[in-house]
């Protein structure tokens, strides 16, 4: 039997604790006003929307016999990361489902954030933001393609404009909410664009048609938002809308829609979600606790019932849930973190229950062993060579379902869910993320129970074992001398 | 000396017992009905928290002006701390029609700090889709699952201990399916998240029992099977109620921590776990490898022929 030496229990016990340490507070450094973070802690981990509180939609045509190309679903997904940039939301989930024309958005509310009207939110990254200038003022009814007139369920028409089209959206190059004062002190709140070469000729002839005589409609996504009075000939490509903005934000949020570019077709809403961050934070606090006792009560059991290989169960366990929470947290910089939901919680619990198996298949081994009159280097040697298979199928198993999990519950764009495309293509993708964790917190936990639970575990009860002192039949299970 | 059980004895009495519990699934199911969540079904959920005191008829009357009389359904209860209006109708409503709904209720109601805590709409068709999608995980964990048993416990006779497996977690995954009907919780995400893991678990304790089977089939090639599992079952006694004993103890922190704090979201997750969890060890130790020893000895006295 291979010799381990003494000292090896402490050099790992105390990795361990370096790492449950590290996990938990993180690594920073602070430059007068600056925080560095070197290695992130738990405080970093992004927890998921069921905690946070947040919002989530779906998206698809609005035309349901529409069949949109690929291009053009990505070009909605760029629109809407957009608007999210653009309103100070970078923490964001946005993925397509190509095989069902479906957009998934999901996104937590800012930790500033007061008003939480997830509905109105929705709609404007929904908004086909369709910009449009067109001379005069005139409207018709709205035709389809054959030329008939559209009449909605109560026999009335859409008015749309009949004047000949000046501008598009495609010709702003940018959009911007300003404000200025008024010849009667009053502040009011315009957006000013400013036009690409293409389309400051089209501008340029149609003030001057105007000029003095006549209007230019501004209109947005087929309501009319704006119709000053043309009364100069712009030639330099700046114009301004002023559309009874009441507030700053109002101008900003017409500036932001046209500066992330209309959607190529009318797109609507089919599953939406929304959830206030109070209803997150109780239960986020519940699993913590829940977590905390669990652990607790089970190490107590483990070191009474297998005395010292429990105590090395014990660690080996605190070490394998720091290791998966450094996963989660992004603690290894080479792996992105995890958004950490309740079931991804109750998965870390779960673990920490099925990761305390190896090490009791292998204390029940040994002792085993010491009761049918093995020296005690035999009994350990023995033992932990005869649990290893049982302890690899096992976790083999959880492996697979986590994987499956991950597969079916995570996004299209995930690794699991291109290995298991063969069988999924037909379906939709999952559009609420909170099951993916528990999927994933499942497979890190049982990794590092293969790590912590398994091969250091062996380690440091062989380390142990030379220990005088500690060779004692009792503390590994025999019975009482 | 310790006294051996006689795990393999118990099976017909195992046998019995399993089809009782197919059957008490459906008739349960058929007596007290089983629902979907609109995650499956389709539908909106509208919590709203408010504070003070509200008549539920008022309320009810007042929405139902406001939704439509068919398929809505009003309730006030308590949950994580707050008084919520639960508002649940069968189509879906848009944003729009959300917003409306909220400024309506606000307007309504303007002392009782009206807010929106959760609002999800989804459509039938999605829902649909997702069930089959979730049916579809399960079928192929478990076709994993067997390919994987069958290939590793090939010396002893590998697929008869996979479909012996197979029987017992769809024993566990009844059990499971049971606590969600008798506790009247709605068939969600959480549902699939809850049979997958104990078919993960199931199968765990089921092949830590089946790896001493074939450890000790390999030194008592002469035995009886009938004794052979009969000791294997014994030794692996101490395991398997330590192993039970903490999973079991972990996941009942997170059901009575969630239970005393009201949140359904966690209980409805934890509590089928539970059930599914105390299952597996049962099926592990009572069902499957004495209901497989009686397969083997069919198949030996077969051969034997």
């Amino acid at each position: 039997m291979k010799r381990v030496a003494r000292p090896v229990f402490f050099v790992v016990a105390l990795l361990i604790a370096a790492l449950v340490i590290t996990t938990f507070t993180g690594v920073y450094s602070q430059y007068g006003d600056r925080t560095d973070t070197h290695i992130k802690g738990v405080g970093d981990i992004r927890f998921g929307i069921d905690i946070r509180g947040g919002v989530e939609a779906t998206f698809g045509p609005a035309d349901k016999n529409m069949d949109a190309t690929d291009k053009q679903m990505e070009a909605i997904k760029d629109v809407i990361a957009q608007r999210l940039i653009l309103n100070g939301v970078t923490d964001y989930e946005l993925y397509t489902d190509l095989a069902n024309d479906q957009v998934i958005v999901r996104y937590p509310w800012a930790s500033h954030e007061t008003e939480f009207d997830a509905a109105s939110a929705i709609q404007e990254l929904g908004q086909t933001a369709r910009l449009e200038f067109h001379i005069g003022s005139e409207t018709k009814d709205k035709t389809d393609d054959k030329g008939e007139v559209i009449k909605d369920e109560n026999g009335n028409t859409t008015k749309v404009p009949s004047g000949k089209l000046v501008l598009t959206g495609d010709d702003v190059q940018s959009a911007e909410a300003q404000s200025y004062q008024d010849d009667k002190g009053q502040i009011v709140y315009v957006v000013s664009l400013e036009l690409k070469e293409s389309g400051r000729k089209a501008f340029a002839d149609a003030t001057k048609q105007q000029n003095g005589k006549g209007t230019i409609s501004i209109w947005l996504d087929d309501q009319m938002i704006s119709n000053p009075n043309v009364n100069a000939h712009i030639t330099d490509g700046k114009a301004v809308i002023e559309g009874g903005f009441e507030t700053m934000a109002d101008a900003a949020d017409l500036a932001n829609l046209i500066t992330s570019g209309a959607l190529p077709f009318d797109i609507e809403v089919t599953n939406s979600g929304s959830i206030s961050p109070t209803m997150g934070e109780t239960a986020l606090e519940a699993m913590v606790i829940a977590g905390i006792i669990a652990f607790a009560l089970i190490a107590v059991y483990m070191i009474i019932r297998y005395r010292l290989p429990g105590v090395v169960a014990v660690i080996a366990l605190a070490g394998q849930v720091a290791g998966a929470l450094a996963c989660i947290s992004g603690y290894f910089t080479f792996f992105e973190g995890l958004t950490l939901t309740i079931p991804g919680i109750a998965g870390i619990i779960l673990s920490i229950g099925m990761g305390v198996d190896a090490n009791t298949i292998t204390a029940e081994r040994i002792k085993e062993e010491i009761r049918a009159g093995r020296t005690i280097d035999g009994a350990v040697d023995r033992g932990t060579k005869a649990s290893f298979s049982a302890i690899f199928d096992g976790n083999v198993t959880v492996i697979i379902v986590a994987i499956v999990l991950m597969g079916v519950f995570g996004s299209s764009t995930s690794l699991w869910a291109k290995l298991l495309s063969w069988a999924l293509y037909f379906f939709p993708v999952a559009t609420t993320g909170s099951v993916y964790s528990f999927g994933f917190t499942l497979l890190v936990g049982i990794i590092w129970n293969f790590i912590m639970g398994v091969w250091l575990s062996r380690m440091m009860l062989k380390s142990l074992c030379r220990f005088k002192a500690l060779r004692k039949p009792f503390l590994l299970g025999g019975e009482r001398v | 000396m310790k006294k051996n059980f006689d795990f393999v004895g118990f099976r017909k009495i195992s046998l019995i017992i399993s089809l009782s519990l197919f059957a008490l699934c459906i008739v349960l199911s058929l007596v007290m009905g089983v629902e979907m969540d609109i995650s499956f079904k389709g539908g909106t959920l509208a919590k709203y928290s408010y504070t003070g005191t509200l008549e539920e008829g008022a309320v009810t009357d007042f929405i139902e002006s406001k939704l439509g009389k068919d398929d809505v359904i009003v309730d006030l209860t308590t949950s994580g701390g707050k008084t919520i209006i639960s508002i649940s109708k069968t189509d879906v409503l848009s944003p729009e029609d959300q917003e409306a709904l909220t400024e309506a209720l606000k307007a309504q109601y303007p002392n009782n700090k009206i807010v929106a805590e959760q609002v999800n709409a989804v459509q039938p068709s999605m829902g649909r889709s997702f069930f089959a999608k979730c049916l579809l995980a399960v079928g192929l964990a478990a076709l994993f699952l067997i390919l994987y048993v069958a290939y590793r416990f090939r010396k002893i006779g590998g697929f008869s201990a996979g479909l012996m497996a197979v029987f017992a977690l769809v024993n566990d995954l009844a059990f499971a399916y049971l606590a969600f009907i008798i506790f009247q919780i709605p068939l969600n995400d959480n549902f699939v998240a809850v049979m997958l893991t104990i078919l993960g678990y199931s199968l765990n304790d089921t092949i830590v029992i089946f790896d001493r089977i074939r450890e000790n089939r390999a030194k008592m090639s002469k035995e009886p099977i009938h004794d052979v599992v009969n000791l294997s079952l014994n030794q692996s006694l101490g395991r398997a109620i330590s192993t039970s004993l903490s999973t079991i103890v972990a996941m009942t922190c997170v059901a009575v921590v969630a239970a005393v704090m009201n949140l359904d979201s966690i209980i409805s997750f934890a509590i089928p776990m539970l059930f599914g969890l105390v299952s597996g060890s049962y099926t592990s130790l009572f069902l499957c490898p004495p209901v497989w020893s009686l397969w083997m000895e069919k198949k030996a006295k077969k051969g034997n022929k």
